[in-house]
């Protein structure tokens, strides 16, 4: 009998086993941790929680209410608000009055525009208003600094009046009010320098207006002005590509909450890691005091991976953060601590980002004894979740996360409760749990996020429930749960009108994606979604490493399949950088399939050892199941037996499906070699179902092909009709398991078929098949390297 | 020297001062007198005070020129005739500060010199607006944006001149302080050195290239001059560069050369010693320099500082009086008057003190720093960080303000947090052995005592300033029952005391001769063990148990024979042990575990 499918090693079969098994190694934190989505968690995790600019996911800017202060394009605003007031009910339509109103908000919230886009924005709303405002403002511009006096004194008068054109306490009221205050706080040299900057942004609107006219109108003093400035320009330019001018306070609080949001959510959207910082460092320098700049730093260092820049903009932030916690005399004494409590803490999640586990257990103690120390239970909770995070390896670490969960509930912080259920849920998984369980919980707290919004964490969780799909080994719930993903419109996306978020949990979900259609032969299909993932998460970015490893293992599974074991070996190296005991064990079947049984045995078991440690039961039953190979290969398939035996009850322990039926698959195998293939048979019969519904093209066709080669082995003592019979089914059978195969490119394993079928067709006398499976065999025998393992053992 | 005596003045009208004799030949000091008298005019002409000031006080410090030998004032060129009105009104406007009117008024004059004082004019005129802008800005932004208007135009204006080579010593320096304003570092640098070529003697050309050398690599890529005023520069630079050793055999060649009156090089090298925590030195080079110049405010801070160290309360008051007759709105006297508060533990008036000195100079670092320590003192930690913070943003390598951070985020109870603060001082000074007990105390902490044993250690090993880190080295041993190694700690630690034969009172002696008495005593060394028991009966904390211990040995040497009777019992340590002691005084390099971004 052919022993085709040793061969081949069981790479295409057991590589998408570990589809769950990896972890990042950039981010170590979750080491021992199996799903993807985990590792989207732990990052979410600190992003989110302690950016005191986002609560819950959304980014709030202006957490500090920094006072108003009046701005050139503040006067124009103004001067608009003066003119609605102005114009009677008669005079504007009541649909552009609509627009007027709704325009009102985002111009009174928003960063300071050019004078030119306001005039764009109340045209398209109101055509005959924004001529009036350009009106007085060309007025108030081009006349005196009393024009501007005038305006600001007369501007109180809207309150007046027996019915007030405007409320005091309306939004525009207040407004309307702050700005007096603020102007009248101003002092003389002030308001000149107000009236100046006011002619400055007038020009600047004009000149983008009036391109042309104006360069004859000036005078030839000022054209060499002009010129000095532009040779300037040009000597200056290249140091100063990016200091484009310093930005006022909400346009630069509006720069720095924008590029946080996308650094969480769509990385490639933001700004590169060396230009957001040199926008960063411009920021600071005008203003050595805006904060929020050197966390934004923070995070921009944690792209590029570089600790020591991390640590210093962190630090640094919470030293800033004490301050204006200690101005701010609401917050006083506990928003001071506060600030103390969490800096310890994130000092602690940049440490185990890094993965220096050692220092983050000591800067998270910190962090929980400050928090006890002032009874703040909500900074304690997060201390909790850190320290599961922390003492994942540990198998009591659940405990930690159960209680995580029940207290998280009780304070009412719904995030990081449904957080702690994911992980619960994954550390169950991992347990063994059964899945309807888990799909319990899952759905609970799938319950809390849509009551909260928390759109993130529903990506999450879906994205976590492919993963256990696949865990399981049900491909097609998999695969729909990922089409789920894909074609979900998520809570932010609807709100921010941006088309899909680029975050962790799509990584997650399209590699998953792009490994189910690899199984399924479909690699054209695979590498389209991964030609996609390199677009969304270019090379750089932080979640690359994801899809990276899908793709490395595919190359390799394919490289496999085609009995290219140099090409595979050298993908081996990629994939040890990415996991290192994906790597390993990689590197045992290249070596097993090259013949090199000894060093493969070695480092299969070295490797056994170490993930029965750290508690990989994919892994492990991975590894024994190769090892019975080895065993049966090197013509011992009885010390194979128990091997198998025990990966079997492993993988039902944990209801790793596809892992059970491939073990039982290999079962079947060592019984037809012990010449029992009645047995094998009966055997197949159990686990031909689950492998043809959910199993990958190869597994079908080995277990097509096997199913065969035990039909003809039993059928050896029937009498020749039903000989004849069974050997008839086994040839379709056999024609069956070289179409999955041909799916996948399998050449070695067709020829084996073929050859099969020759001698099949050869035994029933139909000498034209046979001649054409000969001829196939021979073509094919011929293009393929021959691995000096014996074609044949049994028949 | 080459540069005979008759060439200097004809050489300096053209505004290229003369070949000076190459650096570390002083033989000359006559020409070299004649060279700083000169430039001492010519920066007054330019307006240049400070470089004058320097000048002439170096020049003061060298013995008088006989008239024969006394220079003519250079000639006066045809430009300078010229513009001689123009120069002569404007210098006048100049000086009582009016800029804009000088600057006005120099407009179009063609001689270099007026040249010099028209671009200085409009400099310093865009310099005192910002400073004024500052005060009346638009909003919490614009706060950083108030920058010198002027500083562009006068960048565009002398790099054309630079480039068509134009500029003469002064303009090459008056460019490089625009490019340095406007955060051009390297090229700055670059003006700097062209400037020291073009003209050595103009010290403010050095001054500021000291303020833009942050390393010793950078200075070793820079081609100066090689002339006399090298040395000086060099000197200088070592100090800020913390390079103390190098700095003061510098400074002591010049005062073997013949500057050993100079008051400039007797406070550099005050200052210096102060740097190594050499109090003593220090005080008596301070007080030997208020004697020469008793009006002196310059680096009268620093002398304030050792005089705090020391807590002389009555020389500090008389310090803080006498210079707050002298000047009272000076930064160094404001500093010492808050000094003297924090020495009488008047928290709030010294913090208020630094304030004022930290308006009249918002870059006075000491200030920042000094402000933090008040603060720490009042325990309002959220403002001592703040004021640390603005230390470090004004200079990066203030270990001081690193420290302090450390300090305050210690006594906030986060000692895992406060490590990053301590590295930070400590790499800035890697042999201060300060930073590397406060870096061992946290450690401890941690309960990191690896750690802490390598931070004692290597305190110890770059000379303990105030002896606990042996202390505290032997008391982990203690800990981690190493009882082998804390018992030569305490030995080291003894022989340390003894040594420098100091008088101070040292609570930890006793515990030494206890631990010492208990240790010998478990070894059955009997005589070792009753020599600490007696020790140990000098003080009075562990008399009661050095009698107890002397009991006890004499008890146990009339049961058994002693062992060691014949040994000389020396007064602590077998010779074996104390001929150890110089070998591991090696510095290993200090490797933590940690990470020290």
């Amino acid at each position: 009998m052919p022993v085709s499918w040793d061969t081949a090693p069981a790479g295409g079969g057991l590589g998408r086993l570990v589809a769950c098994s990896e972890r990042e190694p950039g981010r170590g934190a979750h080491q021992g941790s199996w799903t993807q989505s985990w590792g989207a968690m732990a990052s979410v995790h600190e992003s989110l929680y302690f950016n005191p600019m986002m609560t819950n996911g959304v980014v709030h800017a202006n957490v500090f209410g920094i006072k108003d202060w009046v701005t050139p394009y503040k006067i124009a605003v103004l001067v608009l608000l003066n003119e609605m007031g102005r114009t009677g009910e008669g005079a504007v339509s009541l649909m552009e009055r609509r627009r007027l109103n709704q325009l009102l908000l985002p111009l009174l919230q928003g960063p300071d525009i050019t004078l030119s886009k306001l005039y764009k924005l109340i045209e398209e709303s109101c055509p005959q208003l924004a001529n009036s405002v350009q009106i007085r403002i060309k007025l108030m511009a081009e006349g005196e600094l009393k024009d501007m006096e005038q305006f600001f004194d007369d501007l109180s008068d809207s309150f007046s009046g027996t019915e007030p054109e405007v409320h005091k306490t309306s939004v525009v009221g207040l407004f309307l009010r702050h700005m007096i205050l603020a102007y009248s706080k101003l002092s003389f040299s002030q308001v000149f320098k107000l009236y100046t900057a006011l002619q400055q942004y007038f020009q600047n609107g004009e000149k983008k207006t009036v391109e042309d006219a104006d360069m004859e109108l000036a005078s030839r003093e000022e054209s060499e002005r002009k010129m000095e400035k532009e040779e300037l320009d040009v000597s200056i330019r290249e140091e100063e590509v990016s200091c484009s001018g310093p930005l006022s306070q909400k346009q630069a609080e509006f720069f720095l909450s924008q590029q946080a949001s996308l650094l969480k959510n769509d990385e490639t959207k933001a700004l590169t890691p060396a230009s957001l910082q040199k926008e960063l460092n411009n920021l600071l320098k005008f203003n050595p005091d805006f904060a929020e700049a050197h966390y934004l730093s923070y995070l921009n260092n944690l792209r590029v991976q570089d600790v020591f820049s991390s640590t210093h903009s962190l630090l640094h932030y919470f030293d800033r953060l004490i301050l204006t916690g200690a101005e701010s005399k609401s917050n006083g004494e506990e928003g001071y601590g506060r600030s103390l409590r969490y800096a310890a803490l994130n000092l602690a999640a940049l440490h185990c980002r890094f993965g220096h586990y050692q220092q983050a257990e000591l800067a998270l103690q910190e962090a929980i004894r400050i928090a006890q120390e002032s009874n703040d239970h909500v900074c304690l909770q997060h201390c909790l979740s850190w320290l599961y995070v922390l003492g994942q390896k540990r198998s009591d670490s659940y405990v930690l996360l159960e209680h995580s969960v029940k207290k998280a509930v009780h304070f009412g912080l719904p995030y990081l409760a449904s957080l702690g259920i994911q992980s619960l849920v994954q550390q169950r998984a991992f347990a063994g749990k059964t899945a309807n369980k888990l799909m319990d919980a899952l759905k609970d707290s799938d319950l809390l996020h849509w009551k909260h919004s928390l759109s993130e964490l529903i990506d999450i969780s879906i994205a976590q429930k492919t993963a256990i799909w696949r865990l399981y080994g049900r491909s097609t719930m998999a695969l729909q749960q990922a089409q789920l993903l894909l074609s979900m419109n998520s809570l932010e996306s609807v709100n921010a009108g941006v088309q899909q978020n680029n975050t962790e949990s799509f990584a997650v979900a399209l590699g998953h994606l792009a490994e189910l259609h690899a199984e399924q032969g479909c690699f054209a299909a695979a590498s389209e979604v991964l030609k996609h993932l390199k677009e969304r998460f270019p090379p750089n970015s932080q979640h690359a490493q994801l899809w990276m490893l899908c793709d490395q293992k595919i190359q390799f599974d394919r490289a496999m399949n085609d009995g290219k074991y140099h090409l595979a070996d050298s993908i081996v190296t990629g994939i040890t950088a990415l996991n290192s005991i994906e790597g390993v064990y990689r590197k045992a079947i290249v070596l097993q399939a090259q013949n090199q049984m000894s060093e493969a045995h070695k480092l299969l078991q070295k490797l056994l050892i170490h993930c029965q440690k750290i508690r990989n039961t994919e892994m492990v039953i991975s590894v024994l199941l190769s090892v019975a190979e080895l065993y049966w290969r090197s013509s011992s398939p009885t010390i194979a037996l128990p091997v198998l035996l025990q990966a079997l009850a492993l993988s039902k322990e944990y209801r790793l499906q596809h892992l059970a039926s491939e073990t039982v698959l290999n079962l079947a195998f060592a019984q037809l070699i012990l010449g029992i293939p009645e047995q094998a048979l009966s055997l197949l019969h159990m686990a031909i179902e689950p492998i043809l519904a959910d199993g990958a093209v190869l597994d079908k066709g080995r277990a097509m092909f096997l199913v065969a080669k035990c039909q003809v082995a039993s059928a050896a003592s029937y009498e020749p009709l039903k000989k004849a019979a069974v050997l008839e089914a086994a040839i379709e059978n056999l024609s069956e398991a070289k179409n999955y195969f041909a799916k996948v490119d399998c050449k070695e394993q067709i020829r084996d078929v073929v050859y099969f079928q020759a001698r099949l067709y050869h035994t029933l006398g139909k000498t034209q098949e046979r001649n054409r499976c000969a001829m196939l065999f021979r073509q094919l025998h011929q293009d393929l390297p021959f691995h000096g393992v014996p074609l044949i053992n049994l028949l | 020297m080459a540069a005979s005596s008759s060439v200097v003045p004809v050489a300096v009208s053209a505004a290229v001062v003369p070949a000076l004799s190459s650096s570390g030949d002083f033989s000359n000091l006559r020409e070299i007198k004649k060279q700083l008298l000169l430039i001492a005019g010519l920066t007054r002409e330019r307006g240049l005070l400070h470089s004058s000031k320097w000048s002439a006080e170096l020049a003061f410090s060298l013995p008088a020129l006989p008239l024969s030998e006394l220079q003519p004032p250079p000639p006066i060129t045809e430009e300078d005739a010229q513009d001689m009105d123009a120069y002569t009104l404007a210098k006048a406007y100049f000086d009582v500060k009016e800029y804009d009117r000088a600057a006005h008024f120099l407009h179009g004059c063609n001689s270099k010199k007026a040249y010099f004082l028209y671009m200085y004019s409009r400099y310093l005129s865009g310099e005192k607006k910002k400073d004024d802008e500052t005060v009346d800005s638009l909003g919490p932004l614009e706060k950083g944006q108030v920058k010198n208007e002027a500083l562009r135009e006068l960048r565009v204006e002398l790099s054309k001149k630079h480039q068509a080579r134009e500029l003469d010593g002064f303009g090459l320096y008056l460019y490089g302080v625009v490019l340095r304003k406007l955060d051009l570092v390297k090229e700055a640098i670059d003006v700097f050195v062209e400037a020291t070529h073009v003209l050595p003697l103009h010290w403010g050309a050095w001054l500021e290239l000291c303020n833009l050398i942050t390393d010793k690599e950078m200075l070793k890529f820079l081609s100066l001059p090689d002339t006399w005023m090298k040395e000086f520069f060099l000197a200088h630079i070592y100090t800020e560069l913390q390079l103390i050793e190098e700095a003061l055999q510098k400074y002591q060649n010049l005062i073997d050369v013949g500057f050993s009156k100079s008051s400039y090089i007797v406070s550099q090298i005050a200052v210096a010693y102060h740097n190594i925590r050499d109090i003593d030195k220090a005080l008596s080079i301070f007080n030997e320099l208020r004697k020469q110049d008793p009006y002196r405010i310059e680096n009268m801070d620093t002398f304030s500082n050792l005089l705090y160290v020391r807590s002389m309360k009555s020389e500090l008051s008389y310090l803080a009086h006498n210079l707050c007759e002298i000047d009272k709105y000076r930064v160094e006297t404001c500093c010492v008057i808050g000094n003297y508060y924090s020495l009488r533990s008047q928290h709030e008036k010294a913090a208020l003190y630094f304030q004022r000195a930290l308006k009249l100079n918002p870059r006075y670092l000491g200030a920042w720093t000094l402000m933090g320590h008040e603060y720490m003192e009042m325990k309002n930690t959220s403002a001592a960080i703040q004021a640390y913070r603005h230390a470090i943003e004004v200079n990066k390598r203030d270990y001081r303000a690193w420290y302090g951070l450390g300090q305050t985020y210690e006594i906030l109870k986060m000692p895992f947090y406060c490590l990053y603060y301590y590295r930070r001082a400590h790499q800035l000074r890697p042999n201060d052995s300060r930073m590397l007990v406060a870096l061992g105390e946290c450690y401890e902490k941690l309960n990191q005592l690896v750690e802490a044993k390598k931070c004692y250690w290597r305190a110890y090993a770059v000379g303990d300033v105030e002896k606990m880190a042996l202390v505290k080295l032997a008391k982990l041993h203690e800990q981690l029952t190493e009882s082998e190694q804390a018992a030569q700690c305490y030995i080291k630690y003894i022989q340390d005391i003894y040594s420098c034969g100091e008088i101070v009172e040292h609570l930890e002696e006793s515990t030494a001769f206890r631990y010492l008495a208990q240790y010998y005593f478990k070894c059955k060394l009997w005589d070792e063990a009753s020599a600490c028991a007696q020790k140990c009966c000098a003080f009075n904390d562990t008399r009661e148990e050095g009698k107890a211990l002397l009991r006890q040995i004499l008890q146990l040497r009339n049961q058994g024979e002693t062992p060691s009777t014949e040994m000389p019992a020396p007064f602590f340590l077998p010779a074996s042990l104390s001929a150890n002691n110089t070998p591991t005084r090696r510095v290993s390099p200090l490797n933590l575990s940690s990470v020290t971004p």
